[in-house]
């Protein structure tokens, strides 16, 4: 009880100390402030990054995974692309290969992206940067995500004769066929015309970065022949079962080793993504993330430990007759520093709550204007409160000690 | 006896030079006494005030207060003594200019460690006592001189200590206010308060019972107060008159 009004009243005198000058505290909070808004934005880009990824990879099916001349996800470090580009490329004769000689794999598709694309309907059009991809008919199944909302997905047949249809996006449909069913018209995507014959469902953003609504999808055949062949293909393969993913993967090594002409030892010509190799992906780039979000808030933490320093040096400076007042009165050291103690840490605590604030603002804004999955979670709260406090106290100590240390007589004879 | 000197020395190092601004002071002061100590400025009565309200240590010396020696204790302990046993009124006033009376009232209280509703009653009586009840929630920037005077006066009864020590109180305050103040002593003096009034003015000094005169940091006269101030007003005479002369 006692203890708590003494903290209590030097809350108050602290807050008194921020009012004095505003404009000046603001200042010297800046660095806190900013070092907390870094540590909550940056918790909260890795945590919504970690939702999203674990709720995608989940749609995705432990069963699936990708052969490709590239290496899959976000990479970081130096990469030598010239070595990836030298490979041989993947075609649909592998994906057949594939699916014939392996097994353990139950089916597997082929894909290929063409860029980004202006898709026009009589009547409207899209800005130009609709995904088209050109996929096996198999697709679907591989990826496990995406229904169909509308219509259907073509057939083996139709990709074999290169028939003119297209799948479209919820987002594109929605575009070019506001209020009407865009089954059986026909749109052009990069001089082709082509036909409707069914639109994927909703499926929202992958990793918050590339929409997949806003794609078209189209025969494979049909879009090597309209947009270029040269292209190598992803392949996506689907095991039997949860159980036979490893022996699916072996096997198809085996058969492409043979098929690329592998030398025995030499090391793959190709990639094998699995959901994990998406996972340690993502873990990479929230290492990156988390370090350089720790080097911002770091260097923010002392400039604003500093900062915490001199308006305490000030304010001590500033009030030396009170301090020389109040240990005429009988306080006695142990009080006057952690009279100057607490206020400091209120002081970055003020300074953490700002942040705190602006975090969540800046969390909220990146969702909103950029898609980023955002979510801030309840312990970076905590931590940058802690964190504040922990600088308030560490750099407020030294004026503390310094006010509690005053002769009462020298003091009192300030002006 | 309430308080003891002995032999009590102050030295100051200024430069190469060393200042005595307490040279020897012996001097005994019973309960319910109510001294003034005069002198010349730089005579050393600041020093000798400090030193009694435990807020100076002497260079060299003992000093009994109240029956404790205080002349070799920590700073903890000292503090804890001025909370206890000593209530200040200086010239400048020394209240907190950001806190109302009251609270600068009750901030011994908070030292103390009393609860907030018993520093409130406190507080409110000790106003009341020097006549300020309805100025509680003034700060000082809203109060006259004397007023103020009266807060800090509030403020060292408020711990009921066993000495108040007053150093030129009526320094800062225009004469009718001074007297106001004074009388406010005379009161205290009467109601059994053990009062050292610290003054260069001989007319203060002559309405003390006693007062002791202080030059170059030592006690060169000890007697009733009338006296004191006589010896006082002949020394600033021939001090004068040495002035002029050739
Ligand atoms: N902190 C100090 N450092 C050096 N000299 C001091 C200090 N305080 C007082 N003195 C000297 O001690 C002497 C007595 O001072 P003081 O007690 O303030 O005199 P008074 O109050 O009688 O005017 C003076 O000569 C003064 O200059
Ligand atoms: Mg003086």
């Amino acid at each position: 009880m006692k203890g708590l009004s003494g903290l209590f009243d030097n809350v108050r005198l602290a807050f008194g100390t921020l009012w004095a000058n505003p404009l000046r505290s603001l200042l010297t909070l800046l660095g806190v402030v900013i070092g907390v808004a870094t540590v909550v934005s940056m918790m909260a880009l890795i945590e919504g990054l970690r939702l999203k990824v674990t709720r995608d990879l989940g749609q995705l099916g432990a069963n699936t995974f990708t052969v490709s001349k590239w290496p899959g996800g976000v990479n970081f470090g130096r990469i030598d692309w010239r070595r990836f580009q030298r490979r041989p490329a993947f075609h649909l004769s592998d994906v057949q290969l594939i699916r014939q000689s392996c097994p353990a794999v139950k089916t597997a598709s082929g894909q290929t992206g063409f860029g980004l694309f202006k898709v026009a309907s009589d009547r409207a059009e899209t800005s130009p940067n609709v995904f088209a991809m050109g996929a096996t008919s198999e697709w679907l199944e591989t990826t496990g995500i995406l229904g169909i909302a509308e219509g259907r997905f073509y057939s083996p047949s139709e990709v074999e004769e290169e028939r003119k249809v297209v799948v479209l996006g919820t987002e594109v449909a929605a575009q070019l066929f506001p209020g009407e069913s865009p089954l059986g018209q026909t749109v052009r995507i990069g001089g082709k015309v082509l036909r409707v014959i069914g639109v994927l469902s909703k499926r929202g953003k992958f990793l918050g970065l590339f929409n997949m609504d806003n794609i078209v999808v189209l025969p494979l055949t049909t879009a090597m022949d309209a947009y270029g062949k040269d292209h190598s293909l992803r392949i996506n393969v689907v095991a039997q079962g949860p159980e036979l993913v490893q022996r699916a993967q072996d096997e198809v090594t085996a058969v492409l080793r043979r098929r690329r002409d592998v030398a025995p030892g030499a090391p793959n010509n190709f990639e094998i993504d699995t959901n994990e190799s998406v996972t340690r992906t993502f873990n990479n780039l929230s290492r990156v993330i988390a370090a350089g979000g720790a080097g911002i808030c770091l260097l923010s933490l002392i400039v604003g430990g500093i900062g915490i320093l001199n308006i305490m040096l000030v304010s001590v400076t500033e009030r030396t007759r009170e301090i020389g007042i109040r240990k005429a009165l009988g306080a006695k050291r142990g009080r006057i520093l952690g009279q100057f103690a607490i206020e400091a840490v209120t002081l970055s605590f003020v300074g953490g709550i700002i942040g705190l604030v602006l975090g969540f603002g800046i969390a909220f804004l990146a969702r909103w204007a950029f898609g980023f999955p955002t979510v801030v979670p309840p312990w970076a709260v905590v931590l940058a409160l802690a964190m504040s406090s922990g600088v308030g106290l560490v750099f407020g100590i030294y004026p503390a000690a310094r006010a509690a240390r005053l002769d009462p007589v020298e003091a009192m004879r300030m002006e | 006896m309430l308080i003891r000197l002995e032999d009590i020395r102050r030295y100051y190092t200024v430069g190469e030079e060393e200042v005595h601004a307490l040279d020897g002071v012996s001097i005994a002061i019973e309960k319910g006494e109510w001294t003034s100590i005069i002198g010349q400025s730089g005579s050393g009565k600041s020093t000798l005030m400090n030193v009694l309200g435990c807020l100076d240590t002497p260079t060299s010396g003992r000093y009994i207060l109240n029956g404790q020696d205080v002349s070799g204790m920590s700073d903890n302990a000292l503090a804890d003594i001025r909370n206890r046993e000593i209530g200040f009124i200086f010239q400048t006033f020394q209240l907190l200019p950001r806190e109302t009376a009251q609270a600068n009232v009750e901030l011994p209280l908070v030292y103390r460690g009393l609860r907030a509703r018993e520093r409130h009653e406190r507080a409110t009586a000790a106003l009341e006592k020097v006549g300020l009840a309805n100025r509680v929630h003034h700060r000082p920037n809203e109060l006259s001189g004397g007023q103020r005077q009266r807060v800090a006066i509030a403020r060292a009864l408020v711990t009921e200590p066993s000495l108040l020590l007053a150093d030129e109180p009526t320094g800062n305050l225009d004469s009718a206010t001074g007297e106001e103040i004074i009388r406010l002593f005379e009161q205290l003096h009467s109601a059994g308060h053990t009062l050292v009034l610290v003054t260069h003015e001989p007319a203060i000094a002559a309405r003390c019972p006693r007062a002791v005169r202080l030059m170059d940091g030592k006690v060169v006269s000890d007697g009733p107060g009338a006296q004191v101030a006589l010896e006082s007003r002949a020394e600033r005479a021939r001090a004068a008159a040495a002035a002029v002369a050739p």
